[in-house]
């Protein structure tokens, strides 16, 4: 099985290939306005570090938000056209999954994306990664309150104001490619980004 | 001679196309995915709202493209992609997919300028014959360009505030048109006469244009007429506006061409669907015995069949780009 995982959401670029269960090669590397020029040659690098084409991908998964807006159609446009000239499937997976599996805390897990203004992007996890609290834009004060009766760790790369244990985001790909090892993803067409959040010319609108 | 082949990609504002153009001269196929039913509701282009609807169509109308051409990638010479300018969000999509499509396929990348496309969609219906000067009139331009050959561009003049279809598209929002309020103001001056006195905009000696004026005076005079209780005709108010832009844009552009002795004109942009303005250069090429040349109404509009033309002559002169090619949401006519 060869996998390739994208993960464009915030301002790193996060991607890896997995051949057989091995982490053949990886990057994770900070871009902020230069990912749209970075990102696919970065990722045509991992390609030939791993000596694999991408011909040989039997899968993508690729993190198709919460987070950068643009960021995240940059991979998603990336995987969507890779995954469509080779006709194989995409697996698009929340980046706050993928922050939950990373960690290896015994505890409920928040992984939280700073949205500004009082809001994150949050969920909550179980310790088995499964989802106690969907994907939600919300507010920082009412996605504590809703946890306050848990032991829970707070995963985050943002500077975010709570006094709960907090650890940083660092993905362990190999492990997020692994946990959706048995997914047989969908048709590239179908995939498109979870931005959680209307655009504020459609919240005014009122659509 | 061997046959190329090129794919063009363009999403700088609101439609997301795909087409293949055979020597630059031939449009095998086209698919264009346009969002102007959305935007409508928010009176003008929403960039958020244009990139989200560009990722979801951007493999549809690539799949669908080469489905009517009955073609492969395999079997394209070369990818072209318009970098800019034009709404950053929007531009970066088509990028991604050019870039990740030269890569798969192993197709050289010809980066094209979203203006060189406008001007080259005349391409698709004659071969440009040099010296020729290029009026282009969008919503975001309004130049007068000189070419002596292929991607040889010299500006002449352009406009020092809002450009032409900005203008028409404001003084249509003022009139109570929809979005895009340009095709509609043309439609309705047809039913008017040009009754209402306004002032004509930069009557100089540069072959520079200025909108604005005539804008604020189009909406003083609409607010004063509403002021006094008068109630205003519409379609003599839209029949006069057009007679005076579409006059300033055919001295200015009848100016050139005499200056410089040129006898071959093209037209290119969005407001090259405009009715009056179609008839006046027609006349004005008629009596001074120049070669006009204005694409259907298909290829005024933002379209991929453009810049495959452009991505043509572009691949033609060697010009490649690698994968660390980036959109540009400003940048100079190249
Ligand atoms: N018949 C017409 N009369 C006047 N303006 C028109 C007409 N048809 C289209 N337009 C204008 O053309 C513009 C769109 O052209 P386009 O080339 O897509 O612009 P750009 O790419 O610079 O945004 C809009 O401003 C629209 O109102
Ligand atoms: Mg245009």
């Amino acid at each position: 099985m060869r996998v390739l995982y994208i993960d464009t959401s915030s301002d790193y670029l996060y991607s890896g290939i997995v051949v057989d269960d091995k982490l053949v090669s990886s990057i994770k590397k900070k871009y902020e306005k230069d990912l749209s020029k970075e990102a696919l040659p970065k990722i045509i690098e991992l390609f030939d570090e791993a000596n694999i084409t991408p011909k040989d991908l039997d899968k993508i998964i690729v993190v198709n938000g919460p987070g950068s807006f643009t960021g995240i159609r940059i991979g998603i446009t990336i995987a969507k056209t890779i995954a469509w000239a080779l006709n194989i499937n995409i697996t698009p997976i929340s980046g706050l999954t993928a922050m939950a599996i990373s960690s290896n805390t015994n505890t409920y897990k928040m992984p939280l994306i700073d949205a500004r203004r009082g809001y994150v992007y949050g969920a909550i996890y179980d310790k088995d990664n499964n989802k106690v609290i969907e994907d939600s834009h919300i507010e920082l004060k009412e996605l504590l309150d809703k946890s306050k009766d848990l032991d829970i760790e707070v995963i985050t790369n943002n500077d975010l104001e709570i006094n709960i244990k907090k650890e940083s985001y660092d993905p362990d790909i190999l492990k997020i490619v692994k946990h959706f090892e048995t997914s047989d993803g969908i048709n590239p067409h179908l995939v498109n980004p979870i931005y959680l959040k209307k655009t504020e010319a459609e919240e005014k609108a009122g659509l | 001679m061997k046959d190329v082949y090129i794919l063009g990609i363009e999403s700088s504002c609101d439609e997301t196309s795909c087409s293949i153009v055979k020597n630059g001269t031939v449009e095998l196929a086209t698919s264009t995915s346009s969002q102007i039913d959305i935007h409508e509701n928010f009176g003008g282009v929403v960039p958020e709202i244009a990139s989200r609807e560009h990722v979801k169509n951007i493999t549809l109308v690539i799949e669908d493209c080469l489905k009517k051409a009955n073609m492969k990638i395999e079997d394209v010479t070369a990818i072209a992609i318009t970098y800019g300018p034009g709404l950053i969000g929007s531009l970066l999509v088509g990028m991604q997919a050019a870039k990740t499509l030269s890569y798969i396929y192993n197709k050289p990348l010809v980066p094209v300028h979203h203006i060189a496309g406008h001007i080259y969609a005349n391409s698709l219906v004659e071969e440009l014959k040099f010296p020729l000067i290029a009026l282009v009139v969008s919503g975001g331009h309004t130049e007068l360009i000189k070419m002596t050959d292929h991607f040889n561009f010299e500006k002449l003049g352009g406009t020092l505030d809002d450009a032409i279809g900005e203008c028409y598209d404001k003084v249509a929002r003022v009139m109570g048109l929809p979005y895009p309020g340009g095709p509609k103001l043309d439609k309705l001056s047809k039913e008017g006469k040009p009754t209402y006195k306004l002032p004509i905009p930069l009557n100089d000696d540069s072959y520079d244009f200025s909108f604005s004026g005539l804008k604020s005076a189009v909406i003083n005079l609409n607010h004063n007429e509403e002021q006094k209780g008068k109630e205003i005709n519409k379609a003599d108010l839209a029949a006069s506006f057009q007679k005076v832009a579409v006059t300033s844009i055919v001295s200015k552009t009848k100016k050139a061409l005499k200056d410089y002795n040129i006898n071959n004109l093209i037209v290119a942009g969005g407001v090259a669907a405009n009715s009056i303005l179609r008839e006046a250069l027609t006349d004005m090429c008629n009596e001074n015995n120049i070669h006009l040349s204005i694409p259907p109404l298909k290829y005024c509009t933002d379209n991929a069949a453009m810049i495959a033309s452009a991505g043509y002559y572009a691949y033609k002169l060697g010009r490649r780009a690698d994968y660390h090619l980036n959109s540009l949401s400003t940048t100079a006519l190249n």
